[in-house]
């Protein structure tokens, strides 16, 4: 069995955090007075830094630790979380996420610039301040005494940590460090507890520290150095006034490190043994299974599993098929009711590893917090993202799927649809824009819908430059509805400059072909000084389709249901006229494809041919086959990469009978039926 | 490997990580290193990550020798594992002398 990889989850974990961390720093441009979402923050960066340490990741702990260090002004209320000082530190945010991403290739200089930044924000005078961690209103700092010598100087404190804080990524060194910032410290490490090397559990923590701190600040100030383990250690107090600390022991004249170990004779104590029979019961052990009770409600899953494990599905219901059709042709009333109860069972076996992989599309929404707070702040134009629908879930390929498409769609939004201030002052609409991001279950689909309160689309300046590249002729008429469409067009752009978030006709055809991959398609409505929304309408699921199994010749393929409007017989007339391979449906000339033709099948063609009519979007195909045989589950496999170039099949399906059988890939289809068009016409003209 | 040093004469040789992200391998070298020489002298010279683990190990190293009357000697310690037994809180040659009588190298 192979080992699971640590760094992995490690960056998996770090992730979730992320998520945290920047919505709780987003949050605070809107509510900067709400400590919780100050403390989430921090217990978000404390988390990273510490689980950073323990995974080896240490530029990431080292950054972390002076992010923290910097930050903590706010954490104390001294200073007010700014739209500009949030900026930094999402900045530090994204520099972290970069080194567990590629640590090998992230400047340091970059970190050191953050850092700066962050400091500069915190402290604009820090130079001239007293030191950060002094707390304020506190009383002078201890090297320049005080006339009382009863009032607190300092501190004696005793540092006891539960055994299992290392590998909470906690690091006691960091604390100790963090104690010499607020003044000189003498840390005494306490080694009675260290077993023999037989005994020794190389993980656990068994040192405690008796420390001598010279500093007046307040115990508050010392507990906040612990605040995040403080429910795991035991952290004892005592002032120490300054007739205490100029105790002859400990010269006043040392530098701020630790004091040489002074019980350096002491043999083995028996009270150390002691302890560690007291120890028997161990309840480290308990504190560790606790941790595991508690966590036994969600268990992280190696995405990979989970498309395996929808992969061992499949070939159930593949054998399932199988079974159920022997089990048909059988007069064995006892495997016909085994074959019906194992289909039962897979079933529900797959409905239930679907659900596994349907993730709320919550997850995804929040990345985009982000991105409107960054084009907010880069196009000068104050835009609120309103999200809803977040609960929704979507297979999680699907979620990976759309970020993209989601991306260029809101920027699309923010930088062309939502006005400048004034411009939207002018039209009596608010000073601020905004972008509503919506999801919702339809059926057997999930609508997700992006939608703007800007200027809207501009239809003439499309019509114009549909005709200016030659896709409309000029003053055709077109209902609006298809003039937009020709936003989708490859190179197509009506901004009339270039910037570095949109001009440069790269993009919606993008996204529209990404959606269709998916299976998806993307509708565009628009209101004069209202507003665009754009709706993308997605199966929940790729791993399993609804399909339409035909015959073509002697082999047998699979067309995704969702994309077939209706079937029609091809009529001797059709036929005959085909030199022009257009089929009247209605009225509508629809040009068709002969699939005996494209797939090369053998033999003889059925006496009557039916057409399955097809859409994608706006265009309407007619595939015409031997035999529509009739809807089938339709368990998805990828096609081999010897079979990559092979553009006409999204992938196979293995059939009941232990065959298998391709699926068409519509978009393709319709894509060679407009090429075939294309060249016939040529060759008429010709 | 750790069996290829273990039948050699020399020292022997700290990783470069004895963190807690690799404590349980140095432990089990060290344990197998006491099994099989009667005198344990661990370099430390190339150690370059190290926190309270890697001391604790030493320490435990140091007393398991005493307790068993064998000669536990650090030597060269790497400047990273100077400075983690430093913020320890152990400074000084008397804090480490303690528990490693037979140091050739100070820290």
């Amino acid at each position: 069995m192979s080992s699971p990889d640590w760094t992995e989850s490690f960056r998996q974990e770090a992730a979730e955090l992320f998520e945290t961390l920047e919505g709780a720093l987003l949050d605070l441009c809107e509510k900067p007075d709400d400590r919780e979402l100050v403390d989430s923050a921090f217990r978000a960066l404390h988390t990273i830094k510490g689980s950073g340490a323990m995974f080896g990741f240490d530029k990431v702990a080292n950054f972390t630790h002076e992010f923290e260090t910097a930050f903590d002004r706010v954490r104390k209320g001294e200073i007010a979380p700014t739209r500009e000082l949030i900026t930094v530190a999402l900045a530090a945010k994204d520099y972290i996420r970069a080194l567990i991403e590629a640590p090998d290739s992230t400047d340091t200089i970059i970190g050191d610039g953050i850092l700066d930044d962050l400091r500069r924000f915190v402290s604009p005078s820090a130079v001239m301040e007293s030191p950060p961690l002094q707390p304020a209103g506190a009383p002078a700092a201890t090297d320049r005494g005080t006339d009382d010598d009863t009032a607190v100087a300092g501190w004696r404190l005793h540092l006891e940590f539960e055994s299992h804080i290392l590998r909470n990524g906690s690091n006691p060194l960091n604390f100790l460090d963090d104690l010499s910032k607020l003044g000189p410290c003498f840390a005494i490490a306490l080694t009675d507890d260290i077993p023999l090397l037989d005994a020794l559990e190389p993980e656990d923590c068994y040192l405690t520290w008796d420390v001598t701190l010279h500093a007046s600040c307040g115990r508050e100030v010392i507990e906040d150095i612990f605040m995040f383990v403080i429910d795991e250690m035991t952290l004892t107090a005592t002032p120490l006034s300054r007739s205490d600390l100029s105790h002859p022991a400990e010269p006043a004249a040392q530098p701020p490190m630790r004091a040489p170990e002074p019980h350096a004779a002491a043999a083995e104590p028996p009270a150390a043994k002691t302890k560690e029979a007291e120890r028997a019961p161990d309840p480290r052990r308990e504190e560790t299974k606790r941790s595991d009770d508690r966590a036994i409600a969600t268990v992280r899953v190696q995405a990979r599993r989970l498309d395996e494990m929808m992969d061992r599905v499949g070939e159930l219901v593949i054998a399932q098929a199988r079974l159920s059709q022997l089990a048909a042709a059988s007069s064995d009333a006892s495997i016909k009711l085994i074959a019906e109860e194992i289909e039962r069972l897979a079933g529900s076996l797959r409905d239930t590893t679907m659900g596994a992989r349907m993730v709320p599309i919550g997850s995804l929404f929040g990345r985009f917090r982000r991105l409107v707070h960054d084009l907010s702040r880069d196009l000068s134009k104050p835009v609120d993202l309103i999200t809803s629908g977040e609960d929704t879930e979507l297979d999680k390929t699907m979620i990976e799927g759309l970020a993209d498409p989601l991306v260029h769609l809101i920027r699309n939004a923010i930088d062309h649809g939502i006005e400048q201030t004034d411009a939207r002052n002018a039209a009596g609409k608010t000073e601020k824009g905004r972008i509503e991001l919506h999801a919702i279950h339809s059926g057997a689909q999930v609508l997700v819908t992006v939608r703007d309160n800007g200027a809207g689309l501009n239809t003439a300046r499309i019509r114009a430059k549909a005709e200016e590249q030659g896709l409309l002729a000029p003053g055709a008429e077109l209902p609006d509805a298809d003039i937009h469409q020709f936003l989708f067009h490859p190179g197509f752009s009506t901004a009339q400059t270039i910037s570095a978030l949109s001009g440069r006709g790269v993009g919606m055809d993008v996204v529209k072909r990404t959606i269709e991959t998916m299976r998806g398609s993307i509708d565009m409505a628009t209101k004069p000084g209202e507003g665009t929304t754009v709706t993308l309408r997605l199966p929940l699921t790729l791993a399993i389709i609804e399909g339409l199994m035909i015959r073509v010749g002697e082999g047998r393929y699979i067309i995704p249901l969702s994309a077939v409007e209706e079937c029609v017989e091809l009529t001797a007339d059709d036929q005959r006229a085909r030199g022009r391979n257009f089929l009247n449906i209605r009225g509508d000339l629809v040009p068709f494809l002969m699939l005996r033709d494209i797939l090369q099948a053998s033999g003889s063609p059925d006496e009557y041919q039916k057409t399955i009519i097809v859409s994608t979007g706006e265009t309407r195909v007619g595939l015409v086959a031997d035999q529509i045989i009739g809807s089938h589950q339709t368990v998805i496999k990828s096609l081999s990469k010897l079979h990559s170039d092979v553009t006409i099949f999204s992938g196979a399906t293995i059939l009941g009978d232990g065959t298998a059988a391709l699926i068409l890939d519509v978009v393709q289809l319709v894509a060679l039926a407009q090429a075939h068009a294309d060249k016939q016409h040529l060759n008429e003209a010709a | 490997m750790v069996s290829e040093y273990l039948k050699s004469k020399e020292a022997v040789k700290l990783p470069a990580d004895c963190s807690i992200a690799a404590i349980r391998e140095v432990h089990e070298m060290i344990r197998d290193a006491f099994g099989q020489r009667a005198a344990l002298e661990i370099d430390g010279s190339c150690v370059d990550k190290a926190d309270v683990t890697s001391i604790q190990l030493l320490i435990s190293t140091a007393k398991t020798g005493r307790d068993q009357g064998r000669a536990v000697a650090l030597t060269a310690p790497s400047e990273v594992l100077r400075n983690a037994i430093r913020r320890a809180g152990f400074a000084g040659d008397a804090a480490v002398d303690r528990h490693f009588a037979y140091k050739k190298d100070g820290i």
